[in-house]
């Protein structure tokens, strides 16, 4: 418990730390930001093993009827783990990203602020909290988006934060409806809504599927995500192809297995609608990708179609499909945390972000490309790269649930993914060699701060491929959770 | 701790099949590696080509050895990734396009591999170990997609004819080891998974599955290989080219010959040897082509037939090698392909003794490859080392005037004279090879072959006049076909599957450009609806802001909107309508209870 404690808040010491120490001291504020990033991944750790191994941590505040409460099971232990993980890898990453960049200040506080809220969301105990956190989180997020404050930033801040609101808008009404009907809003072993039935119920899970739709980027409500590109790349990164963006899917699979129960879920029309919408966001997505120009928004719409597999897995209600999609979780999240540091790298050292001007561009940044094309071909689902099995896992459920045609979308959807993104390495490391602007290819702390992370995620995600055992324990405990 | 490999065991193992294909894999890659040292001196990147090489080998060699499905697909990938390096090794704009072709489609084999390895698992509890004979499978519909996605995914690799488009590009445009090692090995890789597929299959009957769909779908596209390859080799100028598309028509043989295996079961147990033979024949003698197309193409910088000729001249012991391969390719006795064409031209003859009339066209339209492999490869050798050269003065355009005459031989002719060596001790010891590792490995398979081969004989005199008079026909067809210029020939694009793709590809372009321009519209439609609404209620809205005055008849209330008014009574006049029809609503006797308390 005091592990479950002490990973919420190694962060907010660090946000209250950088705004009382007064004076701008670079290296000192670093190793503030590093210290309790590691701090918070050392704890949710401990967490997650302890909950592992089978123990019940919790922590609950009754105020009233209002009951604040921290239980995480795997489920969210797993979605906790990834995002300290990756906060960690994104943080090393910002220190060289930033350098350069203006109101390092409150970048930072945001940064840490974030990171605690995503670990609220993730260790959440019952609906309210994990309403609560998920709604803090639009909030945390924001003056991140917004870091440049230019008025494309400004705009794209506002359709982010309207329609974060909005979804949570919806939710709230979703839950204050749960708790009429079924009296407890608890997360706990069997679903919260066990033995209600009726055709009314289709509407709640509208309800919930339109609140923690939006931050799923499900396709209608996805529009905030590629102007969101505008954030710092760091943001982009680890927020929006990560953090922020699971905190929707881990919500939507939250509310078919621990608010519906499998069982109930299978029975609602909704759910069978849904998948369509899952299908037609996966393949329109990966769609819509092929023709963006800038690569982040590239990237951004690819993220899109990839997160609608995880949902993909959560509906198809059977233990193979929720095994796939948590092993995409874990796995689609290094790979894509990588790729977008690439670009990142790209725009810084070169400056340039659309993908047209980026002809020969590998010649003058190798290794960064050859990361880029790992990423790339982990995106197809190629097996040494750890997204083949999620997709693998994915494509046996569909076909275990009877939906074998959602396993050729998969086929398909890896093939555009081939198509999206092969012709730009292939023009990268052809024609003219593209050098990085004013650089003589002198490396310091900045070069080596931006590429670590994606090198040694890359790495990861290789022997992740090869030896799944690495992860299996924590998906297999998932799915024994709900199963 | 956990065990790390999870549910993914790496696993290896080795039987009678697949020692045939190592073996053959060590002695190619051994030949190419002598051939490479020089030749790659003149293409440049010669590290590159080494690296990818050398990783193309242990993936490779993973995918023959590999135990389980799973490791088998890992290596797969691997072989793609590398090999991919060998076909842009050029850098050039055709090498790049080549690329595109090859990866693409490799890619796309590899996530069929996937889809049939997922609905293997739906049909089967445990995933099935290679080398463990027939399935039995708890769920048959899934089992025979799961065959027809393996189908798919191992023919793409085997360039079965639908699929065969990638082929001729990469392995033109690829370095001429590479291009032996490519049409020698890579695509025998798609063989050996065809010959595990009728493993797990049980060859058409195992487990009470009928599987006779998938011996005829062999059966179809080994002849249509067979066919379409011989066909666009005889219409081909250059040489790399015309050996590309002769790999499509020779691994149609080895399709045919599974596809009879698969077809009868047992008793067609001719055609697996057959196939298992001739895979290993056309390793050697396709490799020794293309070596020896490369060894000019070092001298001449030339690989245009047209352009070539006259050269046994200047490079004698090139083209008395040559004309060994050749003789090996077009199936003359005394060299391997006797061996392996005799054998499977005997499945193909036991197939029109039992079946309908359609077999025996099967019988002669394999007489007629036949015919057309001869004629394309005399083409080949006339116009290279024999005619008169096109332009008189060749040599003054070299490059290095080293090469004009072939004064020191290299690893190269030594890479050719070992690969000729091994065709013609198995041209000339046939038995050997079929008795001694073709029996046994179709015996692990699950095949007897002892009834079959009873009484037979390589050399019996049918067989033999069969081949003389194919071959002479071969040589009179080359002679009609270059005396009337019929090699030139360009036929019209929706003939070929390429052309037909390229203008499916053209109509589907337009008709996606006419989709998005529909879909702009519809959004610019959507948006500016959204817009007037907007405006609309942003107008409203300012109203409320704005104070008027009502008038209402004689009394004016003044600074109350007359929107804001109505908007009130309208609310109000809802909401009395909704609580009449609600009577219950209307009970307040839980009040009274509150109070009460």
């Amino acid at each position: 418990m005091t592990s479950l404690i002490l990973a919420l808040m190694s962060a907010l010491v660090g946000v209250l730390l950088i705004v009382l120490i007064p004076g701008e001291n670079k290296k000192l504020r670093n190793s503030i930001v590093f210290l309790s990033v590691l701090l918070a991944l050392v704890f949710s750790w401990r967490t997650g093993l302890l909950v592992f191994a089978g123990k019940s941590i919790g922590l609950k505040v009754e105020l009233g009827r209002f009951v604040w409460s921290l239980r995480p099971d795997p489920l969210g232990v797993v979605f906790g783990l990834i995002a300290s993980t990756l906060w960690l890898f994104t943080g090393v990453y910002s220190f060289g990203y930033m350098d350069n960049k203006e109101k390092q200040g409150s970048y930072y506080v945001f940064f840490l602020l974030a990171l605690c809220v995503t670990l609220g969301v993730a260790f959440a105990g019952n609906l309210v909290t994990l309403y609560l956190f998920y709604e803090f989180l639009s909030f945390a997020t924001y003056p991140l988006v917004i870091h440049e404050r230019s008025p494309e930033a400004m705009k794209s801040g506002k359709k982010y934060i309207l329609y974060s609101l909005s979804g949570a808008g919806l939710l709230l009404v979703a839950i204050v409806l749960t708790h009429h009907l079924a009296g407890n809003l608890a997360f706990g072993a069997g679903p919260i809504l066990e033995g209600l039935s009726g055709p009314g119920l289709n509407w709640l899970l509208l309800l919930f599927a339109l609140g923690f739709g939006v931050k799923a980027a499900v396709m209608p409500l996805h529009h905030w995500l590629p102007s969101a590109m505008v954030a710092p790349t760091p943001v982009s990164a680890l927020l929006h192809a990560v953090a922020v963006v699971y905190s929707g899917a881990y919500g939507i699979v939250r509310v078919v297995y621990s608010v519906f129960g499998r069982e109930l879920a299978g029975e609602l029309v909704f759910s069978k609608i849904f998948l369509y919408v899952i299908v037609f966001t996966i393949l329109a997505g990966i769609i819509v990708a092929i023709r963006q120009d800038h690569l982040k928004r590239r990237l951004a719409y690819q993220t899109i179609s990839h997160l609608s597999y995880i949902l993909l897995g959560a509906f198809t209600l059977t233990p193979w499909g929720l095994a796939g999609a948590v092993f995409h979780m874990i796995s689609y999240s290094t790979l894509k945390i990588t790729l977008f540091f690439c670009a990142g790298i790209i725009s810084e050292l070169t400056g340039k972000s659309s993908i047209s001007k980026m002809k020969g561009i590998g010649r003058g940044l190798p290794g960064t490309m050859v990361l880029f094309a790992t990423g790339t071909l982990g995106m197809i689902g190629i097996l040494p790269l750890n997204t083949f099995w999620g997709k693998y896992y994915l494509m046996k459920g569909s076909v275990a649930g009877g939906m074998w045609p959602l396993a050729l979308v998969l086929i398909i959807s890896g093939i555009l993914n081939g198509v999206c993104f092969i012709p730009f390495i292939i023009k990268a490391f052809s024609g003219e060699k593209n050098q990085p602007a004013g650089k003589t290819g002198k490396r310091g702390y900045r070069e080596y701060a931006l590429f670590i992370p994606p090198l040694v995620l890359t790495i990861a995600a290789i022997s992740m491929g090869l030896l799944p055992g690495m992860v299996w324990p924590a998906v297999q405990a998932v799915v024994d959770w709900f199963f | 701790m956990w065990p790390l490999t999870g549910p993914f065991v790496p696993g290896f193992f080795i039987d009678s099949l697949n020692l045939i294909f190592i073996i053959m894999a060590a002695l190619l890659w051994f030949a190419v590696s002598l051939y490479s040292y020089r030749y790659m001196k003149v293409e440049g990147r010669s590290r590159g080509f080494n690296i990818a090489s050398l990783l193309t080998l242990v993936a490779v060699m993973g995918v023959f050895l590999a135990r389980n499905l799973l490791t088998m697909l890992l290596f797969f990938e691997l072989m793609t990734i590398s090999s991919y390096f060998w076909v842009i090794h050029r850098r050039d704009k055709e090498a790049i396009r080549a690329g595109y072709f090859y990866l693409f489609f490799s890619i796309i084999g590899g996530l069929f591999l996937v889809l049939g390895i997922v609905f293997m698992g739906a049909a089967t509890d445990v995933l099935p170990a290679i080398g463990s004979g027939a399935v039995t499978p708890l769920n048959a519909r899934a089992f025979n997609w799961s065959m027809v996605f393996f189908l798919i995914g191992f023919g793409i690799k085997a360039g079965m004819v639908p699929l065969h488009l990638w082929l001729p590009h990469a392995h033109s445009a690829a370095p001429a080891p590479a291009s032996g090692l490519l049409s020698g090995l890579l695509i025998k890789v798609g063989a050996y998974g065809l010959i595990r597929l009728g493993e797990f299959a049980g060859w058409g009957m195992g487990a009470g599955v009928n599987l006779k769909f998938l011996g005829v779908i062999l059966l179809i596209t080994g002849i249509l290989s067979m066919l379409l390859g011989v066909v666009a080799a005889l219409l081909q100028s250059d040489a790399k080219r015309l050996l590309a598309y002769h790999s499509v028509s020779q691994m149609g043989y080895i399709i045919l010959g599974l596809g009879i295996s698969l077809y009868l079961g047992a008793e067609g147990v001719l055609g697996l040897l057959g196939a298992i033979y001739h895979v290993l024949n056309h390793a050697l003698f396709k490799a020794a082509l293309f070596l020896g197309v490369g060894i000019i193409y070092v001298y001449r910088k030339e690989t245009d037939l047209y352009k070539l000729g006259g050269l046994w001249r200047q490079y004698p012991v090139t083209a008395i090698l040559m004309f060994f391969a050749v003789l090996g390719i077009t199936g003359a006795p005394g060299l391997n392909g006797y061996a392996s064409k005799t054998l499977l031209h005997h499945a193909v003859s036991f197939l029109s003794d039992k079946g309908g009339l359609w077999a025996v066209w099967l019988e002669w339209l394999f007489s007629l490859v036949g015919v057309g492999t001869t004629a394309s490869f005399s083409k080949l050798y006339y116009l290279m080392f024999l005619a008169k050269p096109a332009e008189e003065d060749g040599i003054e355009r070299l490059v290095n005037k080293k090469f004009v005459t072939e004064r020191k031989l290299s690893g190269m002719q030594a890479a050719m004279v070992l690969l000729v060596i091994s065709m013609v001790l198995l041209g000339l010891f046939p038995q050997f090879f079929l008795y001694k590792m073709a029996v046994p490995a179709a015996e692990t398979l699950g095949l007897s072959a002892e009834t079959a081969l009873a009484g037979f004989s390589f050399w019996t005199f049918s067989d033999l006049a069969g081949i003389f008079i194919t071959l002479a026909l071969g040589v009179l067809v080359c002679f009609a076909g270059l005396k009337s210029g019929a090699f030139h020939w360009q036929p019209p694009q929706w003939l070929t599957l390429e052309g037909l793709g390229n203008l499916a590809f053209g109509e589907l372009s337009l008709f996606w450009g006419e989709a998005l321009e529909f879909y702009h519209f519809a959004c610019r439609g959507i948006a500016d609806t959204g817009k007037n609404l907007a405006g609309s209620l942003v107008r409203a809205l300012r109203r409320f802001e704005e104070p008027g005055s009502l008038t209402a008849g004689k009394s004016t209330f003044t600074g109350i909107s007359a929107d804001l008014f109505l908007v009130f009574m309208v609310l109000a006049i809802l909401l009395i309508l909704f609580t009449l029809t609600r009577p219950e609503l209307l009970d307040l006797s839980i009040l009274a209870n509150l109070s009460g308390n």
